[in-house]
């Protein structure tokens, strides 16, 4: 060959590999903890606060673990995913075939899961934590709703509109069939499962694994729909102030909803 | 699978065909009407079509250029599209065709390769492939080598489907993630050029299931195998195993009942073992 290739052509099996295995790891194992972590929220405030403040107890660290491990991996699983979209002719009508209306599926559940995951990044988490940008315009927009140390109640209240949780109750089901249905494809990348035997087995085992995750994602709506904000709200702030006291969380009045905030502020 | 004949109660039907006049040319279409007689393939349609030259509305056109050679398919050269789908046409039988409610034959070349003229489509992109994946046994020499090593009788009846493979296209046609490549000759340009920015074209682009499969073939044959990390390499170069989509088209598609997406995840988890041990070996 004489023709000078582009990167993306010299590169292209270990860019289509990092981009299989970043579905799964870490983009994937991500997204099941997430939604099992999001689950907890049906045995009350507190199991649903505690993993939170897990979570947060990195404390500045949080910021460079999700970027490190989720949003970036994120970005790179998705660019590269509309690239590949695109270099593809999808064919159903021609040649609808199961395998085939999952390809096409993989796609538009892929779309549909960046939207999703960009909107609901925005609306709870808000990218940018800055005082200046939570007033300026997250706040007068409905951005950046979600407060670490007021989880359960800022969770809850941002998922009351039934529209919303609808929206969510989509975008999570169709990462869900993408996650489990890449998982099955991915097994055919790098070769897992080989015979037709195994591939329809395997088939099965993804299609199980997905069922599975998607009553436990679809569980965590139905829980926030169920929270008593008020109740939730009262029940953090008590935490919040016992784990001060107890030295178990970090002071972080940010990290806490503006009614409580100002207060803590003042102590 | 034999169905029941057509039960005929007509005397002719339709078939309308796209045509195109060369490389590059708009295509158009044009109706037939051909008289009925049983037992007809698509070919032997053709062959009326051909001799009559003239369309459904009385107008002299010219004869519909298609191509054939076995007439038992086994060659692959009469492909395809027939009614929607990738097909031999030898082995299309009108009385199946015209099974259902419509009484009409559809008839197109195969969309992913260039058209010559009308039916007839340049395969060359699949024998570039099996090029580019060292499809073959390698034997340069002239001297006798004695008898080559012994196949085992399981590993007899893994490559001998593979092995039937006719080059037809119907896998690459049906494929999603394989897409046309038509590379336009210039005025006055050389056949000697022309092939060579074909094949430059060609030679990033998706080699497509069969391919895949045929390497595989050729690395589970004691010869062939001498070769094996060779092709690996190859099969995950620019527009190798890599570019498969998993939407397994192909195995639906191919006439001969090849197991290509076998083939495939063979392919991949031989690429995986190649790499590993390329990064992290000695070899
Ligand atoms: C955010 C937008 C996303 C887009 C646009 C996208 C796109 C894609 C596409 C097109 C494929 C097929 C690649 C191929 O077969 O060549 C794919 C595969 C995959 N995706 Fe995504 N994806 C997205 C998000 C996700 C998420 C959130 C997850 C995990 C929950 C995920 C997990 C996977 C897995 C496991 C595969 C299988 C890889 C393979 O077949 O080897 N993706 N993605
Ligand atoms: S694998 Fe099957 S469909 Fe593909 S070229 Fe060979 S015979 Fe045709
Ligand atoms: S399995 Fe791969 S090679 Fe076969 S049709 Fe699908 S994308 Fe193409
Ligand atoms: S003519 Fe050879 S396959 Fe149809």
């Amino acid at each position: 060959m004489t023709q000078e290739m582009s990167f993306f052509e010299r590169h292209e099996f270990m860019i289509r590999r990092l981009h299989s295995l970043s579905g799964l790891i870490p983009v994937g194992a991500f997204m099941v903890v997430h939604l099992m972590a999001n689950a907890s929220i049906n045995n009350g405030t507190e199991s649903y606060q505690k993993i939170v403040y897990q979570i947060h107890s990195l404390g500045p660290a949080v910021l460079v673990v999700e970027w490190l491990f989720i949003f970036l991996p994120i970005i790179f699983h998705a660019l590269l995913g509309f690239v590949f979209i695109f270099q593809g002719r999808s064919n159903v009508s021609k040649y609808p075939y199961q395998a085939n209306y999952r390809y096409v599926a993989q796609r538009v559940t892929g779309m549909i899961a960046f939207f999703f995951i960009l909107w609901h990044v925005l609306q709870m988490n808000g990218v940018i934590h800055a005082d200046w940008f939570r007033e300026t315009i997250a706040d007068p927009i409905g951005l950046a709703q979600f407060r670490p140390y007021n989880a359960a109640s800022t969770a809850a209240k941002a998922l009351q509109n039934p529209i919303v949780s609808g929206l969510y109750a989509i975008g999570i089901l169709a990462c869900v069939f993408h996650f489990a249905n890449g998982l099955w494809t991915m097994g055919i990348t790098w070769g897992v499962w080989v015979s037709p035997k195994a591939q329809k087995m395997a088939s099965h085992i993804c299609l199980g694994v997905g069922a599975i995750i998607a009553v436990i994602g679809l569980s965590a709506l139905v829980g926030f729909y169920k929270v008593d904000i008020d109740k939730a709200e009262a029940r953090e702030l008590e935490m919040y102030e016992q784990g001060i006291k107890s030295g178990t969380i970090l002071a972080d009045p940010h990290k806490l909803i503006d009614s409580q905030r100002a207060d803590q502020e003042n102590h | 699978m034999i169905k029941d004949a057509y039960d005929q109660t007509i005397s002719s039907f339709t078939v309308r065909i796209e045509r195109q006049d060369g490389p590059g040319s708009p295509s158009y279409w044009e109706t037939f009407d051909v008289t009925y007689e049983s037992d007809m393939n698509v070919i032997s349609v053709l062959q009326r079509i051909a001799a009559m030259s003239e369309t459904a509305t009385g107008e002299k056109t010219t004869p519909v250029a298609w191509s054939c050679g076995c007439l038992e398919e086994v060659c692959g050269s009469c492909t395809m599209v027939i009614n929607g789908k990738v097909r031999q046409s030898c082995s299309a039988l009108v009385d199946n065709l015209l099974d259902g409610t419509d009484q009409e034959l559809v008839l197109q070349p195969m969309s992913k390769f260039p058209v010559v003229r009308d039916l007839v489509v340049d395969r060359q992109r699949i024998f570039r492939s099996l090029q580019r994946v060292e499809a073959w046994v390698p034997v340069d020499t002239y001297y006798d080598m004695g008898p080559g090593p012994k196949v085992s009788r399981a590993q007899q009846e893994i490559n001998y489907p593979l092995s039937e493979c006719m080059s037809c296209g119907c896998c690459m046609e049906a494929c999603p993630q394989y897409t046309k490549v038509e590379v336009v000759r210039a005025d006055g340009e050389s056949d000697a050029d022309y092939d060579k920015r074909v094949n430059e074209a060609y030679d990033t682009q998706f080699i497509g299931p069969q391919a895949i499969s045929q390497a595989m073939l050729f690395n589970s044959h004691p010869t062939g195998a001498q070769i094996a990390e060779e092709r690996l390499e190859l099969l995950s170069g620019p527009g190798g195993v890599q570019v498969c989509g998993n939407a397994q088209n192909c195995v639906t598609v191919c006439p001969k009942e090849i197991p290509l997406t076998t083939s495939i995840a063979r392919a991949g988890r031989a690429v995986t073992v190649h790499k590993f041990k390329k990064w992290f070996g000695k070899s």
